[in-house]
């Protein structure tokens, strides 16, 4: 049966419906553990998705076409889950700095997660659009949540005025590919893709369509807002936005681009290696001079993005592969990073990077938490970082042999990692060697931070040691899309 | 008489999409940047319901249903924000909005 398919989505909209309905009957002091709740469901719903009614283990098309479930969607929503169930727990250590509504806070994540997760399925541009949508505008929500903070503010403003134009073009690109196609189907887009690659209107629809996902991905010319986004949202937010937003991004421009316009990958090559090459140097180039850890991590995960459009360009069964194998990887020192930004910025409310110095002296274990995912982002064997990066120039490089220009292309990565091992050990530096103020208070963490800072850190060595075991599940997962 | 066709509805379309574009760009004052927006997400409801109609089959109009909802959703958050923000700095302008930078 069609529904059943869902059946992990729905669970994630009714734990978050359930949750709003249990917070009317908790009295106020004991509303912060309901975060527990949350990321137990999400756990929970985690677990169940390796079930044989959610997984049929074959390419499955639902409700009309508009929907599928194959092992990518899969992939995608294990992801979006246990990314959930990390940033719900750091939500439960930034509760005590959101001043109402933290229950809302946790529901509107679950919500988020549930857009994240049709988004993993989408055959279809309405269902592309509602789903983007869903995740944008509980996004706008979550970024502002901090709302007597000016910083807060400002960052939802941006991105909802920057998010809504983007959609705007998108939904216009929608429209003409609409127009030329006479549907909006992908995969009967694909079988007038003859028809289609000779029509004008269609290309700029794809275009279009192009940009409007790009900003979710934060590429360049669309990354403007990701800086100050991140700089500005509660952390939490901040770290599901990189993680949570981008990932889902790029699952949606698989889907568009292996599923609608196998043809226009084709023809676009150039245009995408383009993008690859100058998201990588902006990323890298405006990093070095940050002094805020939240917005050094925004350009990161600009640069990062120029990465993981290597293997959008490749279009290979290595290259989608590889970006699934990087995502893995980028997921747990992301969020352990962001982890430790909110743990650590919890007394003077400053994520600046000064604030870090001396972290070893009086918390040796989150100086090495942070200072393993700086690595692991750099790209230092054998963290995850190196791995992925390492499969995704792999993949770009084998494409070499039949178009040079990706010579160039590889030579404006490779600069792009030796600038990011500067600005990276540059925070290590601060942790280690910098003298920080001798008047720190120990930092007490709960046991379920501990479990969450040890899970991002054992997923960042694990995925880096034994690159068979995720290898093996990335490959299955990108042969189910079309080459 | 002449009948409208498909371009006419698409240059009009084209035209409200770019003049919503320029008044996002253009103009400082956050009530009209939103008005803006809805101009250009209402250009793309035009084009898919001419597309809809000369396509014949109904799918662009029901992603329109879709359009004016999340744009109402949009709205609404939006004007909370402005609302917030005008507690804080007395403000709608968009030069205000500078207090994250490197």
């Amino acid at each position: 049966m069609s529904v059943s398919y869902l059946f992990l989505e729905i669970a994630v909209v009714l734990s978050g419906l359930g949750l709003l309905l249990v917070d009317l009957w908790t009295p106020a002091e004991h509303k912060r553990g309901l975060g527990y709740m949350a990321a137990g469901a999400a756990a929970l719903i985690l677990a169940f998705s390796f079930s044989k009614i959610v997984d049929p283990g074959v390419s499955v098309a639902a409700f009309g076409g508009s929907f599928t479930q194959d092992a990518l969607a899969l992939f995608f929503k294990r992801f979006f889950l246990l990314a959930a169930v990390l940033i719900l727990l750091m939500e439960v250590e930034f509760s005590d700095r959101i001043t109402a509504g933290i229950t809302e806070y946790y529901a509107l994540t679950l919500f988020a997660l549930a857009g994240m997760m049709v988004a993993a399925s989408v055959n279809d541009f309405a269902l592309l659009f509602v789903s983007l949508e869903l995740m944008a505008v509980t996004f706008y929500v979550l970024t502002s949540f901090q709302r007597t903070r000016l910083g807060s503010l400002e960052a939802g403003v941006k991105y909802l005025i920057l998010g809504a134009v983007s959609s705007a073009i998108l939904v216009y690109g929608i429209a003409l590919i609409y127009g030329s196609a006479g549907t909006m189907n992908f995969t009967k887009i694909a079988d007038k893709a003859e028809l289609l690659k000779e029509s004008k209107i269609a290309v700029f629809g794809f275009l279009l369509v192009l940009v409007g996902l790009g900003f979710k991905v934060a590429v360049v010319p669309m990354q403007i807002w990701a800086p100050d986004v991140y700089q500005g949202a509660p952390t939490p937010t901040s770290a599901f936005l990189a993680v949570g937003s981008k990932a889902a991004g790029f699952a949606l421009l698989l889907r568009v681009l292996h599923g609608a316009a196998p043809e226009l990958l084709l023809s676009w090559e150039r245009l995408l290696m383009i993008l690859s090459g100058l998201t990588i140097l902006y990323g890298s180039l405006c990093a070095i001079p940050q002094r805020n850890l939240k917005r050094l991590l925004g350009y990161s995960s600009i640069a990062n993005a120029g990465y993981l459009f290597l293997g959008i360009s490749a279009g290979t069964v290595a290259g989608v592969s590889a970006i699934l194998y990087y995502l893995a990887g980028y997921l747990f020192a992301v969020v352990a990073a962001f982890f430790v930004i909110c743990i650590v910025s919890k007394a003077n409310d400053s994520e600046d990077i000064s604030e870090f110095a001396g972290l070893s002296k009086h918390s040796p274990f989150l100086a090495s938490v942070l200072a393993l995912s700086m690595v692991s982002l750099a790209g230092v064997p054998p963290m995850a970082g190196f791995f992925g990066k390492f499969l995704l120039l792999k993949s770009a490089a084998e494409q070499a042999v039949s178009y040079p220009g990706y010579y160039v292309l590889l030579g404006v990565a490779i600069i792009g990692v030796v600038i990011s091992l500067y600005y990276y050990f540059e925070v290590v530096r601060a942790i280690y060697w910098s003298p920080g103020s001798q008047d720190r208070r120990v930092i007490i963490l709960s046991k379920p931070a501990k479990l969450a800072l040890w899970t991002c850190a054992a997923g960042m060595v694990l995925v880096g040691v034994f690159p068979n075991l995720v290898a093996r599940a990335t490959d299955a997962a990108a042969a189910a899309l079309k080459f | 008489m002449m009948r409208a066709g498909l371009e006419h509805y698409l240059v009009v379309s084209f035209l409200l999409f770019s003049l919503g574009l320029l008044g996002v760009v253009a103009r400082r004052n956050l009530l009209v940047v939103y008005m803006s927006l809805e101009l250009m997400l209402n250009a793309a409801n035009l084009a898919l319901v001419a597309m809809s109609r000369f396509n014949g089959n109904l799918d662009g109009q029901v992603l329109v249903f879709f359009i004016i909802t999340v744009a109402a959703a949009e709205v609404a958050v939006g004007l909370a924000l402005i609302v917030a923000l005008y507690r804080r700095r007395q403000s709608a302008h968009v030069e205000d909005l500078a207090s994250l930078k490197l």
